[in-house]
């Protein structure tokens, strides 16, 4: 008990120090752009009619605490980050937390639904893959596997829009449907979301499974080769119970540990294909942030709560190991 | 009989001293050249690079305004024939056309064609010039500047004989879609080239210090890489594309984005060195090498990545359909290059358009020689994966 405290507390740490590592990179982009907040305040203000001044532009700086010196505003920052305030956005002038709040839950919601579908099918076709000798079976999974990956999502999105143009004659974007789009959560908007919400997970489960089935695939035939499943064999096990007990069981274990980077990945494409869905509650309010309005602040606070996510699933993955396995306890205080 | 046999001796001994006697580089393209897969995937490849490098040649029009057909906006691809009703010809032709617009066509074009009039297809006709070695840096202060004239030419594989050929269509502005593909091949290549370079300089920089020390410093930079990783790649992308000034010239906006691709991509490669290291620097050469007196950076460079070159080329090729697609995303969405510049992702972003999903689908022939071009990349590295595996052999 007293080895997995530690192994907890030193996991934790790590996971702090990324954290700040992070901070500090996207604090650092934030002020890279040109113009501060109080700059784009006073420019909003003066297409309002009133007239601006250096002098303004001074006091509103003073007043945002932007005059005080970099590493402060940093720490300051990080500080209110880790309690899940951000701030108020520099263009729309609201709370940034309140912006984002039900948004980024829904979005990591269809991340984690995108995750869970694509190891729902990679786990059982990789490891019949793995396991089978038909050459077709087995060109025509790579085939597919390869196609997840030249097929970016973004274009599959595409190509499915159009379909459904086409045939339908519905172009299946959005999260909601109208009538519910600002009602409160009831069973019926449920619904609606959950009527709507298989489009985006299937699109960005696609390549996500392409890419899961290859490691399955991978890490299955390692270890199918290995004498223990042979001698599990000559004992005369067989079948299924034994792919599941012996190399399966072994196979697996590392899929748990490179979860939250399969979560980064679906990350990254979420923005683009938010944005051909139109999905205004998910990512797309990044590209919003960035490219029609350089909102530096939402920006920033959308890469952290990302981040943030990906860097508590890898903690909360590295101990359900380390639960479950007393070598990975072992091998990380050395 | 005896002799026969010992012929066959002879000969196994001489393919066995062949094997063992071979360069690295030998032993990888004979597995290669057995996967059939990967050469087909080599050959597309090649093909497309090719066809990228000699694009000026190859396009019968400039991919840019200036060689736009203002008679033939949103035109439907001409396909060249060599027979119709009228009879055949051994030269190739394509129809001309008259083109309407009214409220009766909602203002689309609407092209009527006239099969009794043909153009015929003409090889190595005179064009638009362009230029190959043709350098022009204009650094600041006078003395930096340097200027290489290069090769002119004016020569292009095909054209008609009257008007323009377009055997992919144009696009709104009249532009040839086929020349555009052709220089976008080029724009993708030369991004992914220049982003991997910077990504593998970074690499082996970093994973390399990281293997090589070993310990805290070991440690420290696993952590930054650990860190780099968990930032999700194009979010960050569009956070940094975003900054790029509306000011910039469209090369200006080419080189930063291939360069914020290179400073981007590095943490994978960065790995893989590192793990290619931490095995390679116990061995007894690194041993001996380091009692000679040799210091840190020529055991790494002199012993230790010659040890893994191969490896280290497969990896570059793995990388590099990714970074295409990283490009392609950020032109996508809008944040990456711009329209003078002629890149896959630019040509992507028009097809979005529910009009050009409806009524202009050769929109779309660039997006598939964008996913075969991906594809030959991915099924390439695939081959040259398994062919550069040493342990490959021993269970066959």
């Amino acid at each position: 008990m007293y080895k997995f405290a530690q192994f907890a507390l030193v996991r934790a740490t790590m996971a702090v120090f990324t954290m700040i590592v992070v901070s500090f990179i996207v604090f650092s982009l934030m002020e890279l752009v040109p113009g501060d907040c109080a700059e784009r305040y006073l420019a909003f203000k003066n297409t309002q009619g009133s007239a601006i001044s250096i002098a303004d532009i001074e006091n509103e700086r003073v007043r945002l605490g932007l005059d005080r010196p970099y590493m402060v505003r940093w720490g300051d920052w990080i500080v209110n980050a880790f309690r899940g305030e951000f701030g108020d956005s520099c263009i729309l002038r609201v709370d940034i937390s309140q912006l984002l709040g039900q948004k980024f839950w829904l979005s990591l919601g269809i991340t984690l639904s995108a995750l869970v579908l694509s190891y729902s099918i990679a786990i059982p076709v990789g490891i019949i893959s793995a396991t089978s000798n038909n050459p077709y079976l087995n060109n025509s999974l790579r085939l597919v596997s390869y196609l997840g990956l030249a097929l970016p999502n973004f274009l599959l999105a595409l190509m499915i829009m159009l379909f459904s143009t086409m045939v339908f004659g519905d172009t299946l974007t959005g999260l909601f449907s109208n009538e519910f789009r600002d009602a409160p959560w009831s069973f019926a908007r449920a619904m609606d979301f959950l009527s709507r919400a298989w489009l985006p997970v299937v699109i960005l489960g696609w390549s996500a499974t392409a890419f899961a089935i290859q490691t399955v695939r991978a890490l299955m035939s390692d270890e199918i080769g290995k004498l223990y499943v042979t001698a599990a064999r000559a004992r005369g096990v067989s079948g299924g119970r034994l792919l599941m007990r012996y190399p399966a069981k072994h196979a697996l274990t590392p899929i748990i540990n490179s979860l939250g980077f399969d979560l980064n990945r679906i990350f990254n494409e979420l923005p683009i294909v938010a944005l051909i869905l139109t999905l205004t509650e998910a990512g797309s309010l990044l590209i919003e942030a960035l490219a029609r309005s350089n909102d530096q602040q939402l920006a920033g606070a959308i890469i952290f709560m990302l981040t943030a996510s990906i860097v508590t699933i890898n903690f909360l993955t590295d101990i359900a190991l380390a639960l479950t396995d007393p070598r990975i306890r072992r091998s990380i205080i050395g | 009989m005896a002799e026969v046999k010992n012929i066959y001796k002879v000969q196994d001994q001489k393919l066995k001293e062949a094997y063992f006697t071979a360069g690295q580089g030998q032993l990888i393209w004979a597995r290669f050249k057995k996967q059939k897969s990967a050469m087909a995937g080599a050959f597309v490849l090649i093909l497309l690079i090719m066809s990228g490098i000699f694009a000026p040649f190859i396009t019968p029009y400039e991919p840019t305004i200036a060689g736009r057909n203002e008679t033939y906006l949103n035109g439907a691809p001409q396909i060249p024939k060599f027979c119709d009703e009228n009879g055949c010809s051994l030269r190739p032709f394509i129809y001309s056309f008259e083109r309407t617009r009214s409220l009766a066509t909602n203002f689309r074009w609407e092209t009527e064609i006239n099969r009794d009039k043909r153009r015929y297809v003409q090889f190595f006709v005179q064009g638009s010039e362009y230029k190959y070695f043709n350098f022009n840096v204009n650094l600041p202060g006078k003395a930096l500047d340097f200027r290489v004239p290069g090769l002119t030419f004016n020569i292009h594989l095909f054209g008609v004989n009257e008007g323009q050929i377009h055997i992919f269509g144009t696009d709104a502005t009249g532009k040839d879609i086929f020349s555009r593909t052709l220089f976008a091949i080029n724009t993708s290549l030369a991004v992914g080239t220049i982003g991997v370079l910077i990504a593998f300089v970074l690499a082996l920089a970093i994973g390399g210090m990281s293997g090589y020390y070993g310990g805290w410093i070991d440690s420290f930079l696993q952590m930054l890489t650990d860190a780099v990783r968990t930032i999700p790649a194009i979010p960050l992308f569009m956070a940094i594309a975003a900054f790029i000034p509306d000011t910039w010239s469209a090369e200006l906006r080419f080189f930063f984005i291939s360069i914020m691709l290179g400073f981007i991509g590095w943490p994978t490669l960065a790995r893989r060195v590192r793990t290619h290291l931490l095995t390679e620097r116990n061995q007894e050469y690194v041993l001996a090498a380091q009692l000679c007196g040799a210091s840190a950076g020529h055991v790494i460079r002199k012993h230790l990545l010659p040890s893994f070159t191969s490896y280290i080329i497969v990896d570059l090729i793995i990388t590099f359909p990714y970074m295409v697609l990283s490009e392609t995303a950020l032109s996508f969405i809008g944040l990456g290059l711009k329209d003078p510049v002629n890149s896959l992702g630019v040509m992507l972003q028009s097809v979005t358009n529910a009009d050009v999903m409806l009524n202009y689908q050769w929109y779309f022939i660039p997006v598939i020689v964008f996913i075969i071009l991906v594809l030959a990349f991915v099924f390439v590295g695939d081959g040259l994966r398994d062919a550069a595996d040493p342990y490959g052999d021993a269970s066959k």
